[in-house]
């Protein structure tokens, strides 16, 4: 028995696939199926979760998961175990601003619990919880590879670094703001 | 690799002898040197995952995972130095970090790889005084119980879906500490071989559902048999207590079954202890079945033999009885004097009886069908009819092989067709003279023009260096089966590749050779007695609701003759009907032999103690002989059956050449609308119908009609309304189902399953309409 | 001589008096017998009589239908059939120990996980009828059951005494 080194058989090739998506989601993901050999097309799963979850105003559904399958030839369940693994992606519904905090070591020896303290005494919510206006969802991530501008946290795709209280609420302040324009 | 190279690796100080690109575990396990694992499964791919395997290596920094470490020459290792113990060692802390310590409820409890492995390789404590993870499980049907807190994450499951059941429905959701296998979605795993993870997964984590709690393996005494319920003849291990059968395990055979069994074959054994199974004589006084002592009963039905006129006397044996039951029927019958004699219960068209080949087989090895380049399934749904030989199948198209199929029904199947036409039955033939016309073959008189699909298959067949041409169960039923035998005759002849039947049953090469088939003798065929009438009708293993072509026909038959069925279970046919019901036992309690698909002779023991006063079929038949006088019906055991069966038979031939090539014309002509009959994977014999646990599964009997979306619009029917179906005399209201994978103007409503007696025939014109 | 000093000795009736003398002895010395059955002697908390099944404090039967106790069985004595209950939880169906074959052993109450099979200190009891039909001589399921719950006390008590020694 060698290693794995094929793709994985797969069943017939299903659904009709321009009604998956929109033509602009396809041109998308088929912009970065081309970039892989034909029979590793499922190799642009994780292109298209981006793609479809940035569309769907962040989060991913089962429904659309399904979808990706059937436009990738892939099993199901192969989209739902990236989709679970990764934490960039959002399986329930999350606030216009994701903030997601790091809490590893190079941030908690610089005060993240503090500045995850602060965060949900302004928001009211806890970690991995969305404001009830729908604004801010909370999230603890590990190492985002900023360690030098520890504590730092991501909105959107945003680094914010070297964070302090005060920081953290102009930051927020100006979001609000955006967001009311 | 043209020449066989070997290189030598020494571990622990052996020097071993091995093939470039093994892996260290393979070389290890073929010298007898245990090497601890988990993930490794030797039909599954390398995953390395588990790390218990670990060994030392030399000039290794750290120590290696065997299953993952490719062997060199002069490599050594160390399999039980102390750092391979220690690496061991760890990995097991680690892994029984989270397992959790519920082995006296457990049902692998006994016969647990973790168990094993932990007596050598645990420590007596555990240094994790945290909460152990505890992990919801799913509920995936019927067959396979989940209980995934005990899951050690070993992958082969998942592995498993993805590389031999061909559709990947357990997966890993979720990381770290989070990780769980399951199916995310909750619902039932639909794949046919889906019972082997219950045998793959080293923990508690899958295990058998309807077995559940019944048994600990310690308390089974292991009998060596084979399966009864397709033509492979799997070897399995039947697990006995009490002289019951607990369950079946696959036995590894490489040329037949290699280590699996289909779900079939395995939850099979649930049909044997079901209310309904005989354990008694009986005998018809009064207008009622009544309970009788056997010797009455052998004596009533010796008289019936012995007075009835041998030319209204018939018998109707299942595909699936063993060769010493049939030879014994048919010297019976032909010691009687008659010749009507039939295996064949569920074909349909017997016009091609002279052109019968000797002994239709595969016409391949089961190893050869993972070497073709080109496979035309004509009228087969190889997966779910004979799972173990699709999955051979499905290898070949791993390969870069093309299946390609005939099919009167879009059959789902676990790998990508090249080429698939779907057409009601009667273009079924069309279809394959088409592909007959493409390749310049004799079309057999059908009028037939090759469209481009046609030339596609047509050439991949031809292009092949080897190739199969496959009449599956759907072509065999069909009203033209003997225009259909001839045209994949031709197309195969034409074509250069080999032409392959799969019969129904265990045993159906078998049944041809040992003579329970009439025309070796000129009598009459199941069509031929169904039309004629019998005064006397014996019955071996035989449903005759479910098991025969036309059951209406069939309920004729009984009307008019005495009927004596040797039966495991008493249906309410045989209630109505029989005169005489003799309890035989099952194929698990009796011993016997199977020939199976590629003429592999497989003989068996009995393993259960037959229910009640059940006795072998074999020992009944021969009582019968004795007591209708007849000469040479003195056997000591099954095994002077066997002798002389095979005396009678000489060397088995294999063969599948026509014996005449001349047309028959076309019999089914397309009308309005058009049942589509053929026989669903769990319904092909009487245990399979009663085994409870198959019949909830996905591909269990879910009384409904199926047509196509543009059909049901026509007819003005609605999806999930009721119907009513009307073939004949016959009328069944079931509720309909839109299924996109029926053909325009057609019914698929099978045969065999209950209802389908009241209609008849399984191919007909019909009608629908709305209830 | 010898003759001679054996003649007198049986004349004055020498051993007669040594043996009465011990008798005598014991007579008034204090007493080891019991009047059974108005006097009962102690019985050991490890004392193996009769089974009993025992439940826990809420009810539930403890016996979880391991088979341990059927595997370790010396005088294979111990039959139990299990499956699923309703609630899917593992449990016997039959537990019968057939107090013929038994040999108190108590090999079931060792290698019983969960505490369910246990020996009591009841060793007072007969059974008349050795019909197979009747079965009298099976302690059935219920039957433990209900000796379960009739010493549970003691039962308790005694595994609490012996729990630091196991």
């Amino acid at each position: 028995m060698t290693l794995r080194c094929e793709p994985w058989a797969r069943a017939d090739k299903r659904a009709d696939k321009e009604t998956l998506f929109s033509p602009q989601i396809r041109a998308e993901i088929d912009q970065w199926v081309a970039k892989y050999p034909d029979e590793w097309k499922q190799s642009a799963v994780m292109a298209s979760l981006r793609i479809v979850q940035d569309d769907n105003g962040g989060y991913l559904t089962r429904e659309l998961m399904d979808r990706i399958a059937d436009y990738l030839d892939m099993p199901p369940i192969a989209v739902y175990e990236v989709a679970t693994f990764y934490s960039m992606y959002e399986l329930s519904e999350v606030g216009a601003h994701k903030i997601c905090v790091c809490t590893n070591v190079s941030c908690m020896i610089c005060g993240s619990e503090n500045i995850v303290d602060h965060l949900e005494k302004r928001l009211g919510i806890k970690l991995g919880q969305t404001t009830e206006d729908g604004k801010f969802t909370l999230k603890e991530v590990e190492c985002l590879g900023a360690c030098g501008g520890a504590p730092m946290f991501q909105i959107g795709k945003q680094y914010y670094e070297n964070l302090t209280p005060e920081l953290v609420d102009s930051i927020l302040d100006s979001l609000e703001q955006d967001n009311g324009e | 690799m043209s020449e066989q190279q070997t290189i030598t690796v020494e571990v622990d100080g052996k020097k071993l002898e091995a093939s470039p690109g093994q892996m260290l575990i393979e070389v290890t396990d073929a010298a007898g040197i245990t090497v601890p694992r988990f993930c490794y499964h030797k039909k599954l791919s390398v995953a390395a995952n588990c790390r218990m395997c670990l060994v030392e290596v030399e000039n290794a920094p750290k120590p290696l995972p065997a299953c993952a470490t490719p062997v060199a020459d002069g490599m050594k290792a160390w399999t039980c130095s102390p750092l391979a113990r220690q690496a061991q060692k760890g990995t097991m802390e680690f892994l029984l970090i989270n397992h959790p310590l519920d082995c006296p409820i457990c049902d692998q409890g006994g016969e647990c790889e973790l168990q094993d492995v932990a007596m050598g390789f645990g420590e007596g404590i555990s240094r994790f005084a945290e909460a152990k993870r505890v992990v919801a499980s799913h509920n995936i049907g019927p067959l396979i119980a989940t209980d995934m807190t005990r899951c050690i994450h070993c992958t082969r499951c998942v592995r498993f879906g993805d590389e031999v059941a061909g559709i990947r429905e357990l997966g890993a959701t979720g990381r770290g500490e989070h990780m769980k296998i399951g199916v995310y979605v909750e619902r039932s795993v639909s794949s046919e071989l889906s019972g082997n993870v219950i045998d793959l997964c080293p923990v508690g984590a899958l295990t058998s559902k309807p077995f559940r709690y019944r048994a600990r393996a310690w308390e089974l005494t292991q009998y060596d048999s084979v399966a009864a319920h397709d033509g492979v003849g799997s070897n399995i291990h039947v697990h006995v207590r009490n002289h019951q059968v607990m369950r079946t395990v696959p036995k590894d055979n490489e040329a037949v079954n290699e280590t699996w069994i289909s779900d079939r074959d395995r939850f099979s054994y649930l049909g044997l202890y079901t209310e309904d199974r005989l354990l008694k004589p009986m005998l018809r006084q009064d207008g009622q079945l009544q309970e009788v002592e056997w010797q009455q009963a052998l004596l009533e039905s010796a008289e019936l033999l012995k007075t009835v006129d041998a030319a209204r006397l018939g018998a109707l044996v299942s595909p699936g009885s063993t060769l010493e039951e049939m030879h014994l029927l048919q010297k019976l019958l032909r010691e009687l004097g008659s010749n009507n004699i039939d295996h064949r219960l569920r074909q349909a068209d017997f016009r091609g009886d002279a052109a019968d080949p000797a002994a239709p087989w595969l016409g391949q090895s089961f190893a050869d069908l993972e070497n073709n380049e080109a496979v035309l399934l004509v009228g087969s749904w190889l997966r779910k009819d004979q799972p173990l030989l699709n999955h051979r199948v499905r290898k070949s198209v791993l390969a870069g092989g093309q299946v390609m199929v005939i099919n009167p029904v879009d059959y789902d199947f676990n790998y990508g067709l090249s080429n698939k036409l779907i057409g009601a039955p009667a273009d079924m033939v069309a279809h394959l003279a088409g592909v007959a016309a493409a390749l310049g073959a004799d079309t057999a008189g059908v009028d037939a023009s090759a469209g481009a699909e046609h030339q596609a298959i047509a050439e991949a067949l031809k292009a092949a260096a080897k190739g199969l041409v496959l009449l599956g169960s759907m072509a065999q039923v069909h009203p033209d089966f003997s225009l259909l035998r001839l045209l994949a005759n031709n197309i195969a002849q034409a074509a250069n590749v080999d032409l392959g039947f799969v019969g129904e049953g265990a045993n159906s090469t078998g049944a041809k050779l040992a003579g329970a088939v009439p025309h070796s003798g000129g009598g009459l065929s199941v069509a031929g007695m169904l039309k004629q009438g019998l005064d006397a009708c014996i019955l071996l293993n035989v449903e005759p609701e479910f098991d025969v072509a036309n059951p209406v026909a069939m309920a004729g038959l009984l009307n008019g003759a005495k009927v004596v069925a040797l039966t495991t279970h008493l249906s309410p046919w045989l209630l109505e009907y029989a005169d005489l019901v003799l309890p035989v036992a099952a194929t698990l309690e009796t011993s016997g032999t199977f020939v199976n698909l590629q003429g592999d002779l497989q003989s068996f023991n009995g393993t259960a103690r037959p229910v009640g006063e059940a006795r072998p079929a074999w020992k009944v038949l021969r009582v019968l002989g004795n007591l209708a006088d007849l000469e040479d019906f003195d056997y000591e055991s099954s095994q002077d059956v066997r002798d002389e069966a095979l005396q009678s038979i000489g060397e088995i031939k294999l063969d599948n050449s026509l014996a005449d090539t001349s047309a028959v014309a076309a019999s089914l002509i397309s009308t309005e609308l058009q049942r589509i009959g053929g026989v669903p994977p769990y319904s092909v014999d009487m245990l399979v119908r009663r085994s409870s646990a198959l019949q909830h599964t996905p591909d269990g009997w879910k009384a409904s009609l199926h047509v196509s979306a543009d059909t049901a619009s026509q007819l003005g029917l609605m999806d999930g309304g009721s119907a009513v179906l009307r073939q004949g005399e016959g009328e069944i209201t079931l509720p309909l189902v839109v299924d996109g994978r029926v053909p325009p103007a057609c019914v698929w409503m099978p045969s065999g399953v209950p209802g389908s007696e009241l209609l008849g025939e399984g191919f007909a014109a019909v009608s629908l309409e709305k209830a | 001589m010898k003759t001679v000093i054996h003649y007198i000795r049986s004349l004055f009736l020498l051993e007669l008096f040594k043996g009465m003398s011990v008798t005598g002895r014991y007579l008034f010395k204090k007493k080891f017998t019991l009047n059974y059955p108005e006097q009962k002697a102690p019985v050991s908390p490890r004392f193996r009589g009769l089974h009993a099944q025992r439940r826990y404090s809420n009810g539930e039967e403890r016996c979880i239908a391991c088979k341990l106790c059927e595997a370790v069985c010396p005088a294979n004595a111990i039959t139990i059939e299990a499956e699923p209950r309703e609630d899917g939880s593992r449990r016997t169906t039959r537990y019968d120990i057939d107090l013929f074959k038994c040999i108190f052993c108590g090999f079931c109450e060792e290698s019983c996980p969960v505490d369910a099979i246990v020996e009591t200190r009841l060793y007072e009891y007969h059974f008349e009828d050795t019909d197979k039909k009747t079965g009298a001589y099976i302690m059935t399921k219920e039957k433990l059951l209900a000796m379960g719950d009739k010493y549970e006390a003691q039962l308790a008590e005694d595994l609490a005494a012996q729990a630091k020694y196991r």
